[in-house]
């Protein structure tokens, strides 16, 4: 349960990489040491363990064609835990690596299990241990907002020894640390006599307030094809933020779906949920929604932190997509005819934040004469004149259908950008949409379901709203990546 | 100062060996340990330096012993640190915990380790200091969190403890509570282990331990932490043997601690939470008086957690229990649920992983196989549930690479290869891949088409209708892109390696020969033309493919084409690497016309003589040796012995190219350099009488420029131990020197042609040039060819330039009589006795017998000896020390007491002088002579 060392590293695609940050935790090494006896495989130093892991994530040389330590085709699970090959056969196993960016975070988790061959990875608790801080030090790491500047990288790694002495002081992790600026830590006044949780930083004094938001993301791969079926999946996250006084306070959410609503399945509750209900759990994506199955509302009853946070997620199984497209390309003499129909379905409320379809065009030549008619909305050709960008505005019109036809040139003199899928006449649109206050599944929060057991009467907001995320229409006269069964993830 | 260490311990962390192999680790320890009790420095920088004793107490404190000191050392700074450096007096405590547990003292609970262990308890009880500030929490938490530690690594150390621990996390509200409660459980679980080793135990053993009055005067439990055993994890599921205590059915006071922990579980982060629970799996597998069952009550808030510690100790649970804890539909509820989770959209991609790997070690209540490591599908697996983890060409490499794995198990499994739409599928992938690839796909992408064909290959290779068309499909593919050829005969490789029954490979080699030689050969470039000769070359190691095609092809190009006349030197190896196959092939004699026409042709009209040279070899061999001897002098050359590393054979064997070139690192030092004794003294001639002007002549030598400016160094370079069999002989070797301050120039490389271990050590002189006279380090590196013909680098032990090594004798005309140099001595003390403003004198006293004196003088003094004691006032020493310092000595007797007078024209010295003459007239240094002095200075 415990890590024997940890790396922060950084590189730019594999060059002018440097340890920015290891951590060796010599008691836990001591343990091992006993533990594994013979077989005891130490930790290499900084530079070599540097050297290795970039070549086992293959990072490392990237201008040589083939390097047998990197590219050798025999399959070794290599994700989540990489093995490094350390001089005379020896390897040092396992190494949990997470890659963002120009960050790679990597630890070497204990192996607890004295055995001849090498245990299982899912026998060890140190495994996820190790993913989950390692996660949590990604996030703090980039916590302004995914970017990441050198200064504040600078920053926050020079943070790191004081932030381990609290949360892996000696190499057992015992929490992750706090994303968002922390409230001011304040200790418990003496006359509560409740246990402060670890995720409660400090406490709210004043007017409670709780915010909920419900988020759902509808992805779709559309063929426009008899023999392939389109697929489309909805998932949603409920995210609240609360202000409440009290060291424990206890806070009710109720999702609710409409009558005939399908079941929200594959529910995973965040740790700070006191207790779930069976009914809650057992819808699955993988069981055929029955009429039968349980449809709320899903009550969660929490303590939350002061932060933001996730309390829950779940899927959904919707009838239809939220836009059907049809894409039709026809290759002429350097050009191409363009065809795409757009259909809003009539159960989604036609009132976007936003929506656009962008119609990227690979492996040719740059775009020259552009020619082509939309019905509603307004197109755009990007400054490298390899993309269209049709905004569709807030709206659809009446008849909910929009086209947009033409004809493309690709007379430009250079070459536009290239993609290993998108050749020949296998192309996409991409639909980028949101739409407030309105989810597909119909899942909603009201006002008056939430509770919270507290003197003064809470302010309680909540909100909701669809976005798209991997949307795609393939052109349905070239053949399209993928053959049919399960998409995206 | 603060920047210099900041640098030396940035220095020792990115390489301590290479650190600690340049200075000495104990006057190391001793130093940091010196910093960490100046007041001067700040709280900061302290915190820095006590890192390496957290990362590295291996390095540092070797023997219990020195962990014990260091420990000592490190309390007391403890406890005269103020209690407002907090983050110090917290980084103190990890320190310690690991000084006193990597240097076993903690195991053996030596003295520092039992006191140590109090003043933990002590800052863990101590919430006097409470003002709502956190630092005291951070306090008490780090000492918990070094209780739990010591505890982890010597078990049972806190066993008599468990009531006080209770109590502390049940009294405790603050966040502390669960480092707490991750002590108590851990103690809990060592004292349990440890009362299933002592035979007779049982319940009422259990109740004493758990709090009862007489728990005092138990022993504290000695449980060997070197025995594995007791560290490992218990949950080994129902294969594994769990020691258990035979407690029966009454234990209510375990229960009720158990009951206890559970309940307050959930206050816990998912990480405690998650080690907790582990624990508690322990312990109630060793106690079969308490049912599995009391963890049920957790079990939905588990299996609804969007936390992977969390689900996994759930899966970890099963495994312990199995059905006494999960029912059937359990058990199909939880595969389901890790189903879901492999490609659950909100989770990373790292945790979907995770959770697949899951899936092929699923703890079944029923296992059918017992191998531990084996992975294994689910019973209730079926294809149509897997079909949720199809891969796809959208996913990236390491998801679609496990998912083709996992399906293909399912397939396996599901009798798939007898025709369905699984395997199709998956072969479709395949071809989108392929197709990917061809249209010049990123090297990740080729990799993982290569990885990806590999496994297909692994489990289908004997469904011949898809692997056979994988085979064509390569085939197409390498014609367009030669350059992929290393890949292909990787996988070629590979296959073969693991698959020895099937004969795929051996296909795909002939389908690849085929293609090379049957496609028409007119616009072969240079790079295409190299990379089919290495598949030629491969493929003509297999005995069943004939190379009749193969030397056609050789054939055909090289005599019809400007190839030959050009006479490019890497592709007239590769030709000749292919003939060297094919002399070793099985058919050889049906090949000989043809393969000697190749090297004929070769020897005769190849544009590089070395290329002529090499097929003229293999033609004589070809027709003169039988084909008993052929092989035996090919494949010996084969094998690469060092001296007949010519460069064209290394060409051949391009792995051993790079190894050849580069610069390999020895893992520890080879090299040392010795001190050697001084050179013989140079008896003077001493005849010339200067006269009155001695000074003024001595004086004038300075005007030139360089005059006595060098200090002369004589070193032996020796082998160190343990010898090294593979460095005994060193060839060229080259030192280099690095100065670490700036009271030198800098030094020029050394070179020494040869050391052997049998021969006396090569003598070299370092000719310092000083700057100002002061000690210094140089560290020192070496470059050197070893027996094995590679290049080596060794970094070597640092040189310590004494004080004293800097002395140099009076620099005057060696052809002075004795009386001018005393003339030149006596001028300058006069000088000095006068100009106190230069030069400054001081005193320096002893009790030094005569007999000691004298061989003190022989000893060390005699080389800068102007005069004997006949003079009133005793000898004459005179040190002058480049480039133009000046220490004089008057050394006489009086009473007991031996007296030296100095006088020194740099008073900056004056330190280093009295250290000199203190280490040379100490106890240790005088042991010998038979008398203990005394100082007074």
């Amino acid at each position: 349960m415990s890590l024997r060392a940890l790396w922060i590293i950084s590189h730019e695609k594999g060059e002018n990489a440097s340890v920015r940050f290891s951590r060796r935790f010599a008691t836990v090494e001591h343990r091992y040491k006993s533990l594994s006896g013979s077989s005891y495989v130490s930790v290499p130093e900084d530079r070599n363990f540097l050297q290795l892991l970039l070549t086992e994530l293959g990072l490392s040389r990237s201008n040589k064609n083939f390097v047998a330590a990197r590219d050798d085709c025999l399959y070794r699970p290599r994700s989540p835990a990489v093995e490094l090959c350390l001089d005379g056969k020896k390897t040092l196993w396992p190494v949990l690596a997470l890659s963002q960016g120009p960050l790679i975070l990597a630890c070497l988790p204990l192996v607890d299990i004295p055995s001849e061959s090498r245990p299982p990875l899912a026998s060890l608790l140190s495994v996820s241990q190790g993913l989950t801080l390692l996660a949590g030090l990604q996030a703090f790491l980039f916590s302004s907002g995914g970017k990441l500047d050198s200064e504040g990288l600078v920053a926050r790694v020079a943070a790191l020894p004081s932030l381990l002495l609290q949360i892996c002081p000696l190499g057992t992790p015992l929490d992750i640390p706090l994303v968002g600026t922390p409230a001011t830590p304040t200790g418990p006044t003496s006359a509560v006599n409740q246990k402060q949780p670890p995720w409660k930083t400090g406490l709210h004094r004043g007017r409670a307030t709780v915010n909920v938001a419900v988020v759902e993301t509808v992805r779709s791969m559309q063929f426009g094809d008899q023999s392939r079926q389109d697929l489309w999946d909805v998932y949603g996250t409920v995210t609240c933020k609360c202000e409440v006084e009290g060291v424990l306070p206890n806070v009710t959410v109720t999702l609710s779906l409409p009558h005939n609503g399908s079941p929200l399945q594959d529910i995973l509750v965040h740790p700070c949920v006191t207790s779930l209900d069976l009914s809650i759990l057992t819808a699955s994506s993988l069981d055929n929604a029955d009429g039968s199955a349980f449809s709320g509302p899903y009550k969660f009853p929490f303590s939350p932190p002061l932060e933001p946070f996730r309390l829950c997620s779940y899927t959904s199984q919707v009838p239809v997509p939220p836009i059907l497209g049809s894409y039709q390309l026809k290759e002429e003499e350097n050009s191409l005819r363009v065809n795409v129909s757009l259909k809003l379905h009539e159960s989604v409320k036609n009132s976007f934040e936003f929506c656009e379809a962008l119609l990227p065009f690979f492996n040719r030549n740059q775009m020259g004469n552009v020619d082509v008619k939309v019905s509603s909305g307004q197109v755009d050709v990007t400054k490298e004149k390899n993309r269209l960008i049709w905004a569709l505005g807030q709206k659809f019109p009446k008849s909910r259908e929009v086209t947009l036809e033409g004809k493309i040139t690709f007379s430009g003199s250079s070459q536009g950008p290239s993609h290993p899928l998108c050749t020949g006449l296998t192309a996409y649109i991409e639909l980028h949409l949101k739409v407030p206050d309105t989810t597909l599944s119909g899942c909603s929060v009201d006002q008056h379901s939430v509770q919270v057991y507290s003197s003064a009467k809470p302010k309680i907001i909540t909100s909701r709203e669809l976005q798209s995320k991997d949307y795609f229409i393939w052109n349905s006269t070239g053949p399209a990546p993928i053959s049919s069964g399960q998409m995206m993830t | 100062m603060a920047s210099e260490w900041r640098e030396r311990i940035e220095a020792f962390c990115c390489s301590p060996s290479g650190f600690l192999c340049g200075s000495n680790s104990d006057s190391f320890l001793s130093e940091l340990l010196r910093e960490l009790r100046d007041d001067r420095l700040s709280y900061g920088l302290k915190v820095l330096l006590l890192v390496p004793l957290c990362e590295h107490p291996f390095l540092l404190c070797s023997s219990e012993s020195a962990g014990e000191e260091t420990a000592l050392d490190l309390m007391s700074v403890f406890l005269q640190c103020p209690p407002r450096s907090q983050q110090f007096r917290c980084h103190l405590l990890v320190a310690l915990t690991s000084v006193l547990i990597c240097s076993s003292c903690a195991g053996s609970r030596s003295r520092a380790s039992l006191d140590f262990l109090d003043l933990l308890l002590q800052v863990a009880q101590d919430t006097s200091d409470h003002h709502g500030d956190s630092s005291p929490l951070c306090l008490r938490n780090t000492a918990a969190e070094c209780l739990r530690e010591m505890e982890a690594s010597c078990p049972g150390l806190l066993s008599q403890r468990l009531e006080l621990l209770g109590g502390l996390r049940q009294q405790e509200t603050s966040r502390l509570h669960q480092a707490y409660a991750g002590l108590q459980v851990l103690v809990l679980r060592n004292a349990v282990l440890h009362l299933t080793k002592e035979s007779g135990a049982g319940a009422a053993q259990l109740k004493a331990l758990l709090g009862g009055p007489s728990c005092a005067d138990q022993d504290v439990f000695q449980m060997d932490a070197n025995d594995p055993a007791v560290q490992a994890s218990l949950v080994l599921g129902p294969m594994g043997r769990v020691p258990t205590l035979p407690t029966g059915p009454d234990c209510k006071e375990l229960r009720s601690v158990l009951s206890s922990l559970l309940e307050e579980s959930y206050l816990l982060s998912p990480l405690c939470q998650a080690a907790l629970l582990h624990r508690l799996i322990e312990v109630v597998a060793m106690a079969p008086g308490i049912p599995p069952a009391i963890f049920r009550a957790q079990l939905l808030r588990l299996l609804g957690t969007n936390q992977v510690a969390l689900l996994h100790v759930t899966l970890l649970m099963k495994c312990a229990f199995t059905d006494s804890l999960f029912s059937a539909e359990d058990e199909a509820f939880l595969l389901k649920r890790l189903l879901v989770l492999s490609q659950h959209p909100v989770l990373s991609a790292s945790e979907r992983l995770f959770y697949m790997d899951c899936i092929l070690h699923f703890p079944e209540n029923r296992p059918i196989s017992c191998g531990d490591s084996d992975e294994a599908l689910p019973v209730l697996l079926t294809p149509q549930l897997a079909s949720i983890l199809l891969p796809t060409v959208l996913n990236d490499s390491a998801t679609l690479l496990a998912r083709l794995h996992l399906q293909a198990l399912v397939f396996l499994e599901d009798g798939e290869e007898e025709g369905g739409g699984g395997l199709a599928y998956i072969y479709d992938l395949l071809g989108a891949l392929l197709h990917m690839v061809d249209r010049g796909g990123s090297r990740d992408l080729v990799v993982t088409f290569f990885r990806a064909a590999f496994l297909f290959l692994l489990y289908f290779h004997h469904v011949e209708r898809y692997s056979a068309r994988l085979s064509q499909q390569l085939c197409q593919l390498y014609l367009q892109h030669p350059l992929l050829a290393p890949h292909i005969l990787n996988l070629a490789d590979r296959t073969q390696d693991h698959l020895p029954e099937s004969d795929w490979a051996v296909g795909l080699l002939q389908g690849l020969q085929r293609a090379i030689t049957g496609a028409p050969g007119g616009q072969l470039t240079l790079p295409d033309l190299s990379c089919h000769l290495k598949v030629l070359s491969r493929a003509a190691e297999e005995g069943n493919i004939s190379p009749c095609s193969t030397l056609r092809f050789l054939s055909a190009v090289f005599t019809s084409s400007l190839l030959c006349s050009g006479g490019n030197w890497c592709l007239g190896n590769g030709v000749l690497g292919v003939c060297r196959r094919v002399l070793l092939h099985p058919s050889l004699d049906s090949l000989f016309g043809p393969l000697a026409d190749v090297l004929l042709h070769l020897a005769c009209n190849y544009g590089d003589s070395d290329i002529q040279d090499h097929a003229r070899l293999y033609f004589s061999l070809l027709t003169t040796l039988s084909r008993e001897k052929l092989s035996a002098v090919l494949q010996g050359a084969a094998e690469g012995q060092v001296k007949k590393r010519a460069l064209s054979c290394v060409m051949a064997e391009s792995e051993g190219l790079t190894n050849a070139l580069s610069v390999h690192q020895t893992d520890r030092a080879v090299l040392r350099l010795m001190e050697a004794g001084p050179g013989p003294l140079q008896e003077a001639d001493a005849d010339e009488d200067v006269g009155d002007g001695a000074v003024q002549r001595y004086r004038s030598q300075f005007s030139q420029t360089g005059f006595a400016s060098l200090v002369p160094l004589r070193y032996r370079l020796t082998l160190m131990e343990p010898h090294q069999p593979l460095f005994e002989q060193l060839f060229s070797i080259r030192l280099h020197f690095r100065l670490t301050d700036h009271h030198y120039h800098p030094l020029p490389d050394a070179s020494v042609p040869l050391l052997h271990r049998q021969r006396p050590p090569p003598e070299l002189t370092l000719t310092l040039q000083p700057r100002r006279p002061h000690p210094t380090t140089i560290r020192v590196g070496a470059i050197f060819t070893a027996k094995d013909g590679l290049t080596w680098h060794s970094d070597m032990p640092d040189l310590h330039v004494a004080f004293q090594q800097t002395f140099l004798p009076l620099p005057v005309p060696s052809t002075w009589s004795r009386a001018s140099r005393v003339a030149v001595f006596e001028a300058l003390w006069e000088e000095a006795e006068s100009e106190a403003g230069v030069w400054a004198v001081s005193l320096f006293c002893c009790q030094l017998g005569e007999a000691h004196l004298k061989a003190l003088l022989q000893t060390h003094f005699l080389p800068f000896l102007l005069s004997d004691s006949s003079l009133e006032d005793g000898f004459r020493v005179l040190w002058f020390l480049p480039p133009r310092s000046h220490v004089l000595l008057k050394i006489s007797r009086e009473d007991d007491a031996t007296l030296f007078k100095m006088a020194t024209d740099d008073r900056q010295l004056l330190p280093h002088i009295n250290d000199y003459l203190l280490e040379v007239t100490s106890t240790a240094a005088i042991r010998q002579l038979g008398s203990e002095p005394e100082h007074r200075s």
